[in-house]
C-alpha cells in the first residue's frame, strides 16, 4: 500500500470512468474468487454444481459486490458481518484472522450446509473490507429434519485461522461432525484460497488507486445502483398486489397455505409476507435472511435484470414478516430444505405483480427435485455423498414459453455432468432426459421438466428424492393449464419412501421427474405451427396434442 | 519447404466485405498488399481473384511457396444458421443432454432470455443401444443393427451431418469408431464427426456441444475449402494451404476438414497474431486490438504481449472445447445500416449492406445509408473514390440515403451522418469495455492499435470515449489479418485423456502417454513436410489432485529417465498449484488426466524492417485539402490530406488531418499529433 498516493488522491471525488472501473474491478474480484473455488474445489457441489457465491463487504456488512452464481446465496452472506461484529471486536482482529460460520440463527447463514469463510482486508492497518465466500458442502445427509440440532453441526463464527495460524482444534470438531471429512478439509482448502486470492486483487486495487479512491468509487457505486433500481421500481404502477398459493413438500406431509402481499409507491417497494403460517416441525422454514432471498430475487427480475446485486439495490426494498412463521423462523425451527418454500413464495410475487405489470407475466416455475444418494463407496471404502439439485420446467411468459430442464427462481446450480458421476460415486446413470408432455398446455406452453434415473452398482445406499409440486399441481396464468406434476419413480422391489427417504440395494434405480412448468392463454389458441413442432420433436404426444391443443395432425402444417 | 528462398509467400484474409492479399518476396523482402471485394456466395473466387491479380503485379513469374488463410466462412455459418441439417448419435437414455446443458439459465435475471437451440433438433438426436462404463470397460455391446437403423432414418430425414457421443467415450472410443464406421456405410455422403476425435475430454456436454458444432459447419467448411484448393490449383498454386486457427497457430486444409471447430475464429485471430507482432517489435506490450471491418469488429486484450486464451470458450451460447483467443466480436463495422428504430430513434446495426450490394455509395442497389456513406458525406472518407482511386464511388448517393434518415428523425444531414458514426463508436465502446473494464483492467494503461479498413477512421474518437492517450495505426491496417498469417507459425495441438497416479506404480503409463501424443506430433510433421531442424514439440499435462473436478497445466522440460520425470512433475504441479492456489495438499495423491503435446514448425516469418528517418518535411506528403465535418469544430473545416505512402519515420502531423491510403484511412482529431515510428506505424496521441 502507497500511502502516499492513497493521501495525494483522497482529497478529490473520483470521476466516473473511475467509479465504473473500480466497479467493474470490483466485480471481476468476486467472478475471479468464484473461479478459483470452482477449480481448486474437490467435491462435485462446488466443482461441477457451482453452488457457491463471493462477495466482497464495507467493514458493516454492505455488499459491494458479490458474485452469485445462486440467488439463494443473496441472502446467505447478508447476515454474518453482522453476527460477527456481536460477537467480535473489530480492534481485535489481525490480519490473516480467517472465521468460518454456518448457523442459520447464530452464524448468519441460511442453512448448515453452507459454511461461510470471511476475513478482513486490512490497509494501513486498520480493517477496510471483509473478502467472504460461501459454499455448500453435500454433507450432514441422512439426519433428521424436525429442528436444526438435527440438520448438521451449527458453528457460529469462530476463528478458523487466527493470525495466519490454523486452529487445528476447531478444525478437527468441525471434521468430527462431518459425514465426508476429506472432502470438506480439502474443499476448505479451496474456499481459503479464494479468499486469499480476493484479498491479494483488493489490495492491489487500493494500491493503484489509493483506498480512499477505492471507498469512494464503491459508495458512488451503490448510490447509483439504488437510482437504477428506484427507477426501475418506479415504472411499476402504484398499488396494493396480493397472490396466494399452496404448497407441497416432499418432506413434510401436510400442504401450506402461503401468502404475500405486495404494496409499490412510487420508488419504494414492501414485499409483506406477514400472516403466513408458524414454523413447521420439518426442514422447509425459512429465516428471515432467507425470505429476503425470494424478494430481492423477485425485484431484481421485474425491475432491472443488469443491475448489479449489491447493498445499493437493497435499500429500496422493505420485508415484512412476523418472527416465528414458516417465512421468518426463530431458532430451533429446521431449514434444511428452505428452498422448498423460497421457491414457491418466488411463484406467489410473480403472479401477484403480473396484475400490475402484464408483460412480466410468469407462469408458475418448476418447484426443484433434490436427488440425493450416500452409502460407501466400494472402490474407496468411503463414505460418499452424491446431491443432484434439479430445475425443471420454466412457467410461460406473456409472450413467449417457458424454458425447458432448466434451474427456476432462486436456484441456478449446474447439474453434475453424468460421466462426473460415474466417475466420482459407485453409481450409474440411466437415463437424463426430457419429460414428454410435462409443459403446462396454453397458448404459450410451460418448459418441460427433466428425468434423472440412478442405479446403484454393487453396494445398498440410502436416498432422498424432494422437491415442490410432487403431490399438487401448480397453477397456469390466463387460462394456460398448469405443469405436470413431478414424479418420484421407484425401480422394482424398493420400499415405498417415507417423508422422501428410502433405501436401495445394489443394481436397484430410482428416478425423479421434475414438474413442468405453467402455461398462459388458452392452448386452442397457439399456433398450429408449434403445436406440430411439439408433437414432432416429441415434447407432446398426439393426445396431448388432441385433447389440450385441439390439434388434428391430419389438417395442420407439418 | 518452409525455409526462405526465392519464392513468394501469399496471406489471404477473407471476410465478409473484403478480400486481403499479402505478398512476402523471399528474394527481395519486399511486402506487397493488395485489396479486392469479397464475394460471399463463394468466397474462394474472391481469393482466386485477389491472388491472381496481386501475383500479377507483385510477383509474376514466382513461385509460391506458402500460402496462408484466414477465414470467417465458419463462424458466419454459426451466425446465419446456415449450417447443415445435423444429427446426433448418443446412448440410449441421453439425446437430450445436448439440450439440458448444464441445467443453468442463460440468463440468472433476465428470465426471458434463452439458451441458444441445440444445433441437431429433438428429432434428428437418437439414442443407440451401448454402454461404456466409468472405467472405459463395455457394460453394453454396441447394437449395430440399432445403429444402422438410426443411420437409415436420418438419412431419410435429410441430414448432412452427424455428429457421435458416447457417454464414457472419453475412456474408450471403440463405441464411437464403430458407429463411424456404420455412418460412413450408410451415409457416405455425410460429413461424420466423432467426439473421441475433436475433444476428448470428460464432461459429456461440453464434448457433444463439441462436436454437435464441428459437425453443423463441417459441410460447408469442406466444400469452401475444396472449392478454394481447386482454384488455387488451377492458378497454378502448389504449396499446401494452410488454414489459421481459434488459437492462432495454423493447421493444414485436410485438418482443418475434418477439425472445422478449430477455425471458428480463424480470421479474427490472424489479425491479433499480427497485431501483437506488429506492436510488440514498436515496443508496444499492453494492446487493445480494435479490427473494424465492413460487417463485423473484434476485439482483444494483449497484456504483455500475450494475447489471452478465453477460459471456458463459448461461441455464440454453444461451449466449445478448443483452445481459442479471447476475442470479442460486434456486429458492426463501415457497411452496417443505420435505421430509426420503432421508438424514432437511431439505431445501426446488425444489419450489414455486406460487399453486395455494399454502402449506397457504391450504387449497387442499396439505398439506405451505412456507416460509410455517414464518412462519406462528412468526407472523413474521400468523397470520390476508396482502394486509393480504384473504386468510384458516389457521394450524392451517399448523400441521398442520409437524407433520407436525417427526415425521419428530424435532423441537419451532417449531424445525422455524425449520429452515425457516434453510435457505431458506442457499440465500439461497449465491446472494449467487456475485455476490458469488465475484466478487471483499465482501458486506459492500453494503447488502442487499430486496424481493419474501418478502424483507423474511427479510432481516435473511440479513444477519446475510453480516456485512451494514445492510438497505434500499423502500416498497413486494413491487411493486418493478412500479413499476421505470414507471422503465425505451423501449429498443432494433440491430447490424450488417460487418467493415472503420479507415482512410479503408473510410470509405464505416463510414458505411454507421453509417447502417443509424440508419435502423433510426428505424424503430423511428416504429413506437413516440415525439416528435421525445424521441429519443436512442447510437451505438457494437465493434473490435479484426486478429488478436484479442473485441472492445472504443468509445462513439460522432457526427460527419459522416468525417476526424474516423476519429480519434474511433482514440482512443477505444486509450483503452478501455488501460484494459482496459495498452498499445496502434500498428503494428496496428485492425478494426471490429460497429456498434451503442441507441434511447433518454425516458418520463417516475413520480417519487418525498420526504415531510416525521413528525408524530407511532413508538408511534403500533403497531396489535397478538403471541408471535413468535424462537431469538434463546429461543422465542416479545411483539413489536409496525407498521404501515408509519402509519410517517413521522425514526421509529425497535428490534427485536426486525414491520412489516406489504398487500404485505410486514419482520422487526427484537433488537438492530437501523429508521428511516424521506424517501422512506419503512425502514434497519434493527445
Amino acid at each position: 500500500m502507497n500511502n502516499q498516493k492513497s493521501a495525494a488522491r483522497a482529497a478529490g471525488t473520483p470521476d466516473p470512468i473511475t467509479v465504473s472501473v473500480i466497479g467493474s474491478a470490483l466485480t471481476t474480484i468476486v467472478e475471479e474468487m468464484c473461479r478459483v473455488l470452482v477449480r481448486a474445489g474437490y467435491s462435485t457441489s462446488i466443482k461441477e454444481r457451482m453452488d457457491v457465491s463471493t462477495a466482497i463487504m464495507d467493514t458493516e456488512g454492505a455488499i459491494l459486490a458479490q458474485a452469485a452464481h445462486q440467488p439463494a446465496h443473496l441472502g446467505s452472506l447478508l447476515g454474518i458481518t453482522r453476527r460477527l461484529l456481536e460477537t467480535h471486536r473489530l480492534e481485535d482482529m489481525q490480519p490473516g484472522d480467517l472465521f468460518i460460520g454456518n448457523d442459520a440463527y447464530e452464524g448468519g447463514g441460511t442453512h448448515l450446509n453452507d459454511i461461510v469463510f470471511i476475513e478482513p482486508v486490512f490497509v494501513d492497518g486498520a480493517v477496510v473490507a471483509w473478502i467472504t465466500n460461501i459454499a455448500h458442502h453435500a454433507d450432514f445427509v441422512d439426519r433428521g429434519t424436525a429442528h436444526i440440532f438435527q440438520e448438521g453441526l451449527r458453528i457460529p463464527p469462530v476463528r478458523l485461522y487466527a493470525a495466519g495460524t490454523l486452529q487445528q482444534e476447531v478444525l478437527d470438531l468441525v471434521l468430527l461432525n462431518c459425514q465426508v471429512p476429506h472432502e470438506r478439509v480439502n474443499d476448505f482448502r479451496a474456499q481459503k484460497a479464494a479468499n486469499r486470492f480476493g484479498i491479494n486483487r483488493f489490495l492491489q486495487l487500493c494500491d493503484k488507486y489509493g483506498y480512499a479512491v477505492v471507498r469512494d468509487a464503491s459508495r458512488a457505486v451503490l448510490d447509483s445502483t439504488e437510482r437504477r433500481t428506484r427507477a426501475g421500481i418506479r415504472r411499476i404502477p402504484n398499488g396494493v398486489y396480493a397472490w396466494s398459493g399452496r404448497m407441497d413438500s416432499g418432506r413434510y406431509e401436510p400442504f401450506v397455505d402461503l401468502k404475500v402481499r405486495i404494496e409499490v409507491l412510487d420508488e419504494d417497494i414492501i414485499m409483506d409476507f406477514r400472516g403466513n403460517p408458524p414454523q413447521v416441525r420439518a426442514g422447509i422454514n425459512l429465516t428471515y435472511m432467507g425470505l429476503l432471498v425470494s424478494a430481492y430475487f423477485a425485484v431484481m427480475v421485474l425491475v432491472d435484470p443488469d443491475v448489479p446485486p449489491n447493498a445499493g439495490f437493497q435499500r429500496p426494498i422493505q420485508v415484512l414478516a412476523d418472527p416465528g412463521t414458516i417465512v421468518c423462523s426463530q431458532a430451533p425451527a429446521a431449514v434444511y430444505s428452505r428452498t422448498d418454500t423460497a421457491e414457491v413464495l418466488c411463484d406467489l410475487i410473480f403472479s401477484a405483480l403480473s396484475q400490475a405489470v402484464p408483460e412480466t407475466a410468469l407462469a408458475p416455475c418448476s418447484g426443484r427435485g433434490l436427488l440425493t444418494v450416500s452409502g460407501i463407496d466400494p472402490r474407496s471404502g468411503r463414505y460418499y455423498v452424491y446431491n443432484e439439485s434439479m430445475g425443471g420446467g420454466e412457467g410461460a411468459h406473456l409472450t413467449q414459453d417457458g424454458a425447458t430442464a432448466v434451474q427456476t427462481a432462486v436456484s441456478n446450480s449446474r447439474n453434475v455432468p453424468v460421466e462426473v458421476v460415474e466417475f466420482e460415486y459407485p453409481l450409474q446413470v440411466v437415463r437424463y432426459e426430457l419429460v414428454e408432455d410435462s409443459g403446462g398446455a396454453g397458448r404459450w406452453r410451460g418448459g418441460l421438466g427433466y428425468r434423472r434415473e440412478i442405479r446403484v452398482v454393487g453396494h445398498s445406499a440410502r436416498a432422498a428424492i424432494a422437491g415442490n409440486y410432487l403431490r399438487i399441481s401448480s397453477w397456469g396464468l390466463d387460462g394456460g393449464l398448469p405443469g405436470a406434476r413431478g414424479v418420484r419413480e421407484l425401480g422394482e422391489g424398493i420400499a415405498p419412501f417415507v417423508n422422501g427417504r428410502g433405501f436401495l440395494d445394489a443394481g436397484q434405480s430410482v428416478a425423479i421427474a421434475t414438474s413442468g412448468g405453467g402455461g398462459v392463454g388458452d392452448a386452442h389458441q397457439r399456433e398450429r405451427q408449434r403445436v406440430a413442432q411439439d408433437l414432432r420433436e416429441g415434447r407432446i404426444t398426439a393426445r396431448t396434442a388432441r385433447e389440450d391443443y385441439g390439434f388434428d395432425p391430419s389438417v395442420a402444417p407439418s | 519447404m518452409l525455409k526462405d528462398g526465392n519464392g513468394i509467400r501469399i496471406g489471404v484474409d477473407s471476410g465478409g466485405t473484403f478480400t486481403d492479399v499479402t505478398l512476402y518476396n523471399e528474394a527481395t523482402g519486399d511486402l506487397s498488399i493488395w485489396k479486392v471485394s469479397s464475394t460471399p456466395d463463394d468466397p474462394s473466387r474472391g481469393i482466386h481473384e485477389g491472388v491472381a491479380q496481386a501475383l500479377a503485379r507483385f510477383g509474376a513469374g514466382a513461385q509460391v511457396t506458402y500460402f496462408g488463410h484466414g477465414t470467417t466462412v465458419a463462424t458466419n455459418a454459426v451466425i446465419q444458421k446456415r449450417g447443415a441439417a445435423t444429427g446426433l448419435i448418443t446412448t440410449a437414455g441421453f439425446r437430450d443432454v445436448l439440450e439440458i446443458a448444464r441445467q443453468t439459465r442463460a440468463s440468472l435475471y433476465n428470465l426471458k432470455d434463452r439458451r441458444p437451440d441445440p444445433l441437431a433438433s429433438r428429432d434428428n438426436r437418437h439414442g443407440v443401444s451401448e454402454r461404456i462404463a466409468w472405467d472405459g470397460s463395455i457394460l453394453t455391446p454396441l447394437d449395430a443393427d440399432s445403429v444402422r437403423a438410426t443411420a437409415r432414418q436420418l438419412a431419410a430425414s435429410g441430414v448432412r451431418a452427424v455428429a457421435v457421443c458416447l457417454i464414457n467415450s472419453y475412456r474408450n472410443p471403440e463405441h464411437e469408431q464403430q458407429v463411424g464406421t456404420i455412418l460412413r456405410e450408410e451415409l457416405p455422403e455425410a460429413f461424420i464427426s466423432l467426439s473421441t476425435e475433436i475433444a476428448p475430454e470428460y464432461r459429456e456436454f461440453e464434448r457433444s456441444s463439441t462436436v454437435v458444432l464441428n459437425a453443423y459447419v463441417g459441410p460447408i467448411m469442406q466444400v469452401y475449402l475444396e472449392r478454394l484448393t481447386q482454384r488455387l490449383k488451377a492458378g497454378g498454386i502448389g504449396a499446401r494451404p494452410h488454414l489459421t486457427q481459434s488459437n492462432g497457430g495454423v493447421i493444414s486444409f485436410e485438418q482443418a476438414q475434418r477439425q472445422p471447430v478449430r477455425t471458428i475464429l480463424s480470421g479474427p485471430a490472424a489479425g491479433v497474431v499480427g497485431a501483437t507482432a506488429v506492436a510488440k517489435l514498436a515496443g508496444h506490450r499492453n494492446i487493445i486490438t480494435f479490427d473494424m471491418g465492413g460487417t463485423s469488429t473484434d476485439v482483444a486484450l494483449i497484456e504483455d504481449a500475450m494475447p489471452r486464451f478465453a477460459v471456458d470458450a463459448e461461441v455464440h451460447g454453444y461451449p466449445i472445447r478448443v483452445p481459442m483467443l479471447d476475442i470479442q466480436t460486434v456486429g458492426a463495422g463501415g457497411g452496417s445500416l443505420a435505421q430509426a428504430d420503432a421508438g424514432g430513434l437511431l439505431e445501426v446495426g446488425p444489419a450489414s449492406a455486406g460487399a453486395f450490394p455494399g454502402p449506397a455509395c457504391y450504387e449497387q442497389g442499396n439505398d439506405r445509408p451505412t456507416v460509410t456513406d455517414a464518412n462519406v458525406l462528412l468526407q472523413v472518407l474521400n468523397p470520390e473514390y476508396l482502394l486509393a482511386g480504384r473504386m468510384r464511388i458516389s457521394q450524392a448517393a451517399s448523400r441521398a440515403a442520409v437524407q433520407r434518415l436525417a427526415d425521419q428523425l428530424g435532423l441537419g444531414v451532417p449531424e445525422a451522418a455524425q449520429g452515425i458514426v457516434n453510435m457505431a463508436i458506442a457499440n465500439m465502446v461497449r465491446a472494449v469495455r467487456v475485455i476490458s473494464v469488465e475484466r478487471g483492467y483499465d482501458p486506459r494503461d492500453f494503447t488502442l492499435f487499430a486496424f481493419g479498413g474501418a478502424g483507423p477512421i474511427h479510432a481516435t474518437r473511440l479513444a477519446r470515449e475510453l480516456g485512451i492517450a494514445r492510438v497505434l495505426v500499423p502500416r498497413s491496417p486494413g491487411v493486418l489479418c493478412a500479413l499476421g498469417l505470414l507471422l503465425s507459425d505451423l501449429k498443432s495441438t494433440f491430447s490424450a485423456t488417460r487418467l493415472c497416479r503420479l507415482d512410479a506404480a503408473d510410470a509405464g503409463e505416463i510414458a505411454a502417454g507421453f509417447a502417443a501424443v509424440t508419435a502423433r506430433c510426428d505424424a503430423w510433421f511428416d504429413e506437413e513436410a516440415v525439416a528435421a531442424g525445424d521441429r519443436a514439440i512442447r510437451l505438457s499435462v494437465d493434473m490435479r489432485y484426486v478429488g478436484q473436478g479442473h485441472e492445472l497445466n504443468v509445462a513439460v522440460a522432457g526427460t527419459d529417465d522416468t525417476g526424474d520425470m516423476l519429480a519434474q512433475l511433482k514440482a512443477g504441479f505444486e509450483q503452478v498449484h501455488t501460484q494459482m492456489y496459495g498452498y499445496t495438499a502434500p498428503e494428496e495423491p496428485i492425478q494426471i488426466t490429460t497429456f498434451r503435446a503442441e507441434a511447433v514448425a518454425a516458418v520463417a516469418k516475413a520480417p519487418i524492417r525498420a526504415h531510416p528517418p525521413a528525408s524530407g518535411p511532413a508538408e511534403a506528403a500533403i497531396v489535397a485539402r478538403r471541408e471535413v465535418f468535424l462537431p469538434e469544430r463546429g461543422g465542416f473545416i479545411s483539413c489536409a490530406i496525407y498521404d501515408r505512402e509519402q509519410l517517413g519515420p521522425g514526421h509529425a502531423i497535428a490534427g485536426p488531418a486525414i491520412i489516406e491510403q489504398m487500404d485505410s484511412t486514419t482520422l487526427v482529431l484537433p488537438g492530437q499529433t501523429a508521428t511516424v515510428d521506424a517501422w512506419l506505424n503512425l502514434i497519434i496521441e493527445g
